[in-house]
């Protein structure tokens, strides 16, 4: 243990623990303010906004001042680190800073995008002197539209903090952004003809501190005051990165990289900051469906929608229970595939279950990349070949149930064999990934209810449709790649009468109440010991189910 | 067509071994470049990071660094021609006779002349201090000049007589 | 009183700038002394010396030396740092076109001390002719074994390759130097690390100035008590101060009768240098101020002009320092808000853009001066212009080099020292014509 003396606190820290002023300071809830340092990024103290006044606390327990000021960022706390962030010299600096960086800054923040969560406007409002002294008129510069095809940049509102420049380097290494010119003159920009639009290039946005660097795609659609911020979980991929999902009236306008050591880091890829749109496609399907006995489906209600679903299954399994079978999206939470695996369990001990498709593009995408993209060093960041956000947690409940996974290929080859009268299928995939085939073997089953959110060739095979929702719309538990288990939360309805699937799945069972993730949790890691460390809060980080990140023996996988 | 010479690359190559990494080769290379092309266009910048295995953007982000070198839209005249404008020249005229080289050559700082022969700018202390107003043509320096004194350099250079220049780098040394 | 030249000693020599004509001279004794040493001996000659850098900073240069890791297995670096770039400063050219072996010399001797097996020169890309020059004479050093492998037939193997710069004032800056060598923009780097633990290509490096290195030569070959002959010995009441040793290479430009480059003891005055060695101020005019060593230290104003060009004495003067040692004149005829628009204007210029107080500072100084003389300034602006002035730069803390420090001293000097000057300008609402330093002639 050592103690730092940060203003008139004490911040006992343990030893070996490495900070800098900055993060010393948080610690004790005082925010030293600052645009250039990140905490995953090379500290260049050039923006000289976080300067502050320090000492060293000797043996007959006065204080030895360092005459000037220093850079936070640039100072590592030992035992006796005394901090001053408040004293009359700290904030004369501070206010300095903060001229200067508005000396040239347009305050054009009525129509910029980053007003409400620029640090430019909130550090001027708390640090800064309120009015400007210069006299002659700011330099203009051209803003460049052609920085990447996601990103913009308002050259007059950079500060030059580098940041982006350094993500390019450091973080995906492919070096598209660059300073050019010196001093004054000096602006960010590409090499002519090379845009940024490398995977991760959408955190070049998050990372800028001002309003700089835009989203094309955000760019003018919502004021950051009107948005609500939900904590959960990118499904894009089995990385399974945090992200705050950002909605106003039901509609989500973007996600954000939430920082969680424990999955992704800082960051996220730009396949999931902007994969997200299906959940608003036009061919959402908003209420449930029954197919008529002229052969068309037809909207219904969820009353008659699940008592047909009820009456079928129920029915077929008793005639059979090997007839009867689910598949099992690797897109549903823990909580679904329980409440599915359940309701089937229940109908019949014969019935089957399946993992369904697990989408798998190329290899999984290792950053940084080398001049030759080639993945070189210490993996800052990882794109994962599996497109789903939860086969691993579908599959402890597919094992806990059934002993074993098999997958839906393998399921229905053996249907010659074993014939599936009917299907509970479930969907929720962000693409499309059905082949016509398997939708063809699908068409002739008896019965086949299809719980999705986007009506496809698939749907159209259905008897039963059963609106589901999105991942931003329900609340539940994926676990990554890793084994991490993290919750996924409800940040808007459902359109029309569609519903989240735990709640679909919830009524199918007959539970009495209402749908609760937290409390169905509770239960699944009571049932199925591989999920047992689900019992504890997952908070905002997650837990992880595994000591370590390889993966229990697998009978069977698709598409590995 | 490349914008590298087999000559320029071999050069470059030849720069090599200096460095314990390809990247310290950045402005050697954008010197041999710029020495030949009299400016080093886009297409040069993407070829020499490509030898020195580096995204073209940290080569250009070094090279506008500097304002050295021109880029292909603002290339070199045949001689470039700086005028200090620093504090000991500018004592002595240096200022005026940025002013007045910029009519008699038709030219104004940081462009080329109509006719292609000289490449004003102005530069900062170049370090001639005792030969103020002084003028460095490519890299030579000439001491002690005014307007017509610094014309008739330029003149003795085009017409092969360079080194009669009189004016010459005549540091006073005591 | 007549001194003997060293440094300046073979200028012009009718036995030439080449190696024969050096070694005639009694060139490379200095290097075959310190070959016959232990490596750590001669960095403690060099510490005996009391040798500060001839740069501007004046840091101890042996103990600049005993900062590297002991016993360090990988490569170490030396870096000569020829990027003279500071106005007024002139004194490195002279050395490296006028008698190159003799820089060549301490560089050889200071790779043997420090263990360095590669050197580089960074030079300014406008010193075409020591460029030419100091090839030859590397060219020569290799063909008679005083570089390459076994120097000498000792255990010394050390390449020395020249590396040209582009133009850029903070390259002379030792890791905005390091970082242009590497090949990236002249960013200086934060400190810690120094160099001397992790510079050049991440690797310990000692970065020298091109006169410091030659008074290495001289001191090697003449020895500690001959260089501690001349100069300012240390004041006893001052345990910071650690002499002011050595000959010094003084420039003097600006308005006197005959510029030039002047080898003296440390501690010489600015008026014996306008007076006795450059022939007066010109035209029959007085000083009105002088740069004391390039313009960032600021001026000594015509009062101060006895005050002794050692380290020490123009601090106590409220300049900067010595630094380079480059005197400016500027005589009374001339408006010194036209002076500090020109030094202002070039700091601008030459400001790397990385820190936000030096970037946006230094031009809107510029601003606010040239705005003073288009007849628009206000009395308020010489506050502003000294709040600005205070508050930039590596002894406030608020920036990573010391660039924008040389930026406002001679606008904190001038304020203080010729404040008449501004509130002239400002009272008459006089235009200043577009060149109005030489105007003034």
């Amino acid at each position: 243990m050592f103690t730092v003396q940060i203003n008139d606190q004490q911040l006992q820290l343990d030893d070996g623990e490495k900070l800098n002023a900055i993060q010393a300071a948080q610690r004790v809830g005082i925010e030293i303010p600052q645009y250039c340092w990140h905490p995953t990024l090379t500290v260049v103290a050039s923006c000289r906004m976080c300067l502050i006044e320090t000492g060293q606390r000797k043996a007959d327990g006065t204080t030895d001042m360092v005459p000037k000021l220093v850079p936070g960022c640039q100072l590592p706390v030992k035992d006796g680190t005394v901090i001053v962030t408040n004293s009359p010299r700290v904030e004369q600096a501070q206010k300095a800073t903060l001229e200067y960086l508005l000396l040239n800054h347009p305050l054009d923040c009525p129509v910029c995008d980053q007003a409400g969560e620029c640090f430019l406007q909130d550090y001027s409002y708390r640090f800064g002197r309120g009015h400007t002294r210069l006299q002659e008129p700011k330099l203009l510069r051209d803003d460049k539209d052609h920085i990447g095809d996601q990103i913009t940049l308002f050259t007059d509102r950079c500060v030059m903090c580098t940041r982006c420049v350094r993500f390019t380097r450091e973080i995906s290494g492919t070096s598209e952004l660059q300073v050019i010119q010196r001093g004054n003159h000096a602006e960010i920009d590409i090499f002519p003809g090379e845009p940024c639009n490398n995977k991760l290039a959408g955190n070049v946005v998050d990372l800028c501190p001002v309003g700089a660097l835009c989203s094309k795609d955000f760019l003018y659609k919502q004021r950051v005051w009107w948005l609500q911020t939900t904590s959960s979980v990118c499904p894009g991929c089995s990385t399974g990165c945090s992200v705050h999902v950002e909605q106003n009236s039901d509609v989500v306008h973007r996600l954000r990289p939430r920082v969680n050591p424990q999955a992704q880091g800082h960051y996220m890829c730009d396949e999931g900051r902007f994969g997200w749109k299906y959940i608003h496609s036009p061919d959402r399907i908003r209420a449930p469906q029954i197919r008529s006995a002229n052969g068309t489906q037809a909207n219904t209600n969820w009353t008659t929608a699940l008592a047909t679903v009820r009456e079928s299954m129920s029915g077929a399994a008793m005639r059979n229970g090997e007839s009867v079978a689910g598949v099992f999206s690797p897109w549903m939470t823990v909580e679904e595939a329980y409440l599915l695996a359940s309701y089937l369990h229940e109908l019949s001990p014969q019935t089957r279950m399946a993992l369904g498709p697990v989408p798998i593009t190329g290899d999984d995408d290792f950053y940084p990349k080398d001049v030759h993209a080639k993945a070189s060093g210490e993996p800052t960041f990882v794109i994962r070949a599996e497109k789903c956000p939860n086969r691993r947690g579908v599959e402890a409940v597919l094992r806990r149930f059934r002993g074993q996974v098999i997958d839906f290929d393998q399921m229905m080859r053996e249907t010659a064999r074993r014939p599936i009268d009917a299907l509970y299928l479930t969907g929720g995939y962000d693409q499309y990934c059905w082949t016509g085939e398997q939708v063809d073997r699908l068409k002739y089953l008896g019965f086949l209810v299809v719980q999705d959110i986007v009506a496809s060739p698939l749907t159209a095979a259905a008897t039963v449709i059963l609106a589901g929702g999105s991942f931003a719309e329900k609340d539940g538990t994926f676990v990554n790649k890793a084994g991490l288990a993290q919750s996924i939360r409800r940040s808007i309805r459902s359109p029309g009468e569609a519903r989240p699937d735990g709640r679909i799945l919830w009524d199918l069972c007959g539970r009495t109440g209402l749908f609760h993730a937290g409390k169905l949790r509770q239960e699944i890691a009571n049932e199925i010991p591989e999920l047992g460390r689900l019992q504890s809060e997952l908070g905002e980080e997650g837990v992880r189910l595994f000591e370590s990140a390889t993966e229990p023996t697998l009978t069977s996988t698709t598409g590995r | 067509m490349s914008a590298l010479t087999n000559e320029m690359r071999d050069l470059i190559r030849a720069e090599f071994h200096k460095y314990p990494n390809l990247r310290a080769v950045v402005l050697p290379a954008l010197h041999i470049v710029h020495d030949r092309h009299r400016c080093v266009s886009l297409e040069a910048v993407r070829e020499i990071a490509e030898l020195l295995e580096l995204q073209p953007a940290e080569v250009h982000d070094t090279m506008t660094f500097y304002g050295f070198f021109r880029e292909s839209d603002n290339p070199l005249g045949k001689r470039r021609v700086w005028i200090c404008r620093s504090l000991s020249c500018a004592l002595r005229g240096g200022e005026e006779l940025l002013e007045q080289l910029a009519q008699r050559l038709d030219c104004i700082p940081g462009k080329t002349s109509p006719d292609g022969r000289y490449s004003l700018e102005f530069g900062e202390c170049l370090g001639v201090c005792e030969g103020a107003p002084c003028m460095l043509v490519d890299d030579v320096c000439h001491s002690n000049l005014d307007a017509d004194q610094a014309v008739q350099v330029l003149e003795k250079l085009d017409s092969g007589k360079s080194n009669s220049a009189g004016t010459k780098n005549e540091s006073a040394v005591r | 009183m007549k001194h003997e030249l060293v440094l300046l000693k073979r200028v012009d020599s009718p036995a030439g700038p080449g190696l024969t004509g050096y070694q005639a001279d009694g060139g490379y004794q200095g290097l075959r002394a310190a070959l016959k040493m232990a490596p750590d001996d001669v960095t403690k000659m060099v510490i005996d010396s009391r040798l500060r850098g001839r740069g501007g900073a004046g840091f101890p240069c042996g103990l600049k030396w005993t900062f590297l890791p002991k016993n360090h297995p990988g490569p170490i670096y030396l870096c000569l740092n020829a990027d003279e770039s500071e106005p007024g400063t002139f004194n490195n050219r002279i050395l490296m076109e006028k008698d190159p072996h003799q820089v060549l010399e301490g560089m050889i001797i200071t790779c043997f001390a420090i263990r360095s097996q590669t050197a580089y020169i960074y030079l300014r890309y406008e010193f075409g002719e020591s460029y030419r020059i100091l090839q030859r004479a590397i060219d020569e050093c290799y063909a008679n074994n005083l570089l390459g492998k076994n120097i000498l037939g000792s255990d010394l193997c050390l390449d020395i390759y020249l590396h040209r710069g582009a133009g850029a004032y903070i390259c002379g800056e030792e890791t905005g130097l390091i970082e242009s060598l590497e090949g990236k923009r002249a960013w200086p780097r934060i400190k810690p690390p120094y160099p001397a633990i992790e510079g050049l290509f991440r690797k310990p490096t000692i970065v020298n100035n091109v006169e410091t290195l030659a008074c290495v030569t001289h001191i090697l070959a003449r020895g500690v008590e001959w260089f501690k002959s001349q100069g300012i010995p240390a004041d006893p009441s001052n345990p910071r101060d650690v002499g002011s040793y050595g000959p010094k290479l003084y420039c003097v430009s600006g308005h006197v009768n005959r510029p030039g480059c002047f080898e003296l003891p440390l501690g010489v005055t600015s008026r014996e240098l306008i007076d006795e060695h450059s022939g007066g101020v010109w035209k029959g005019r007085k000083a009105k101020a002088v740069v004391p060593g390039g313009v960032s230290m600021g001026f000594l104003s015509a009062d101060e002009l006895d005050v002794p060009l050692d380290f020490e004495a123009p601090l106590k003067a409220g300049c900067l320092g010595l630094g380079t040692a480059a005197l400016v004149v500027v005589d009374d005829q001339t408006s010194m808000v036209d002076v500090v628009y020109n030094t202002t204007r070039f700091f601008a210029h030459e400001s790397c853009g990385q820190c936000t107080p030096c970037r946006e500072g230094t031009s809107w100084m510029q601003k606010i001066l040239e705005r003073i003389r288009q007849g628009h300034g206000q009395m308020r602006d010489l506050d502003l212009l000294q709040e600005l002035a205070d508050s930039m730069g590596i002894l406030p803390g608020t920036t990573i080099c010391g660039l924008s420090d040389g930026a406002a001293w001679p606008i904190k000097n001038a304020l203080t020292k010729f404040r008449q000057d501004f509130v002239d300008y400002i009272q008459s609402g006089r235009r200043a014509p577009q060149s109005a330093l030489a105007a003034a002639h």
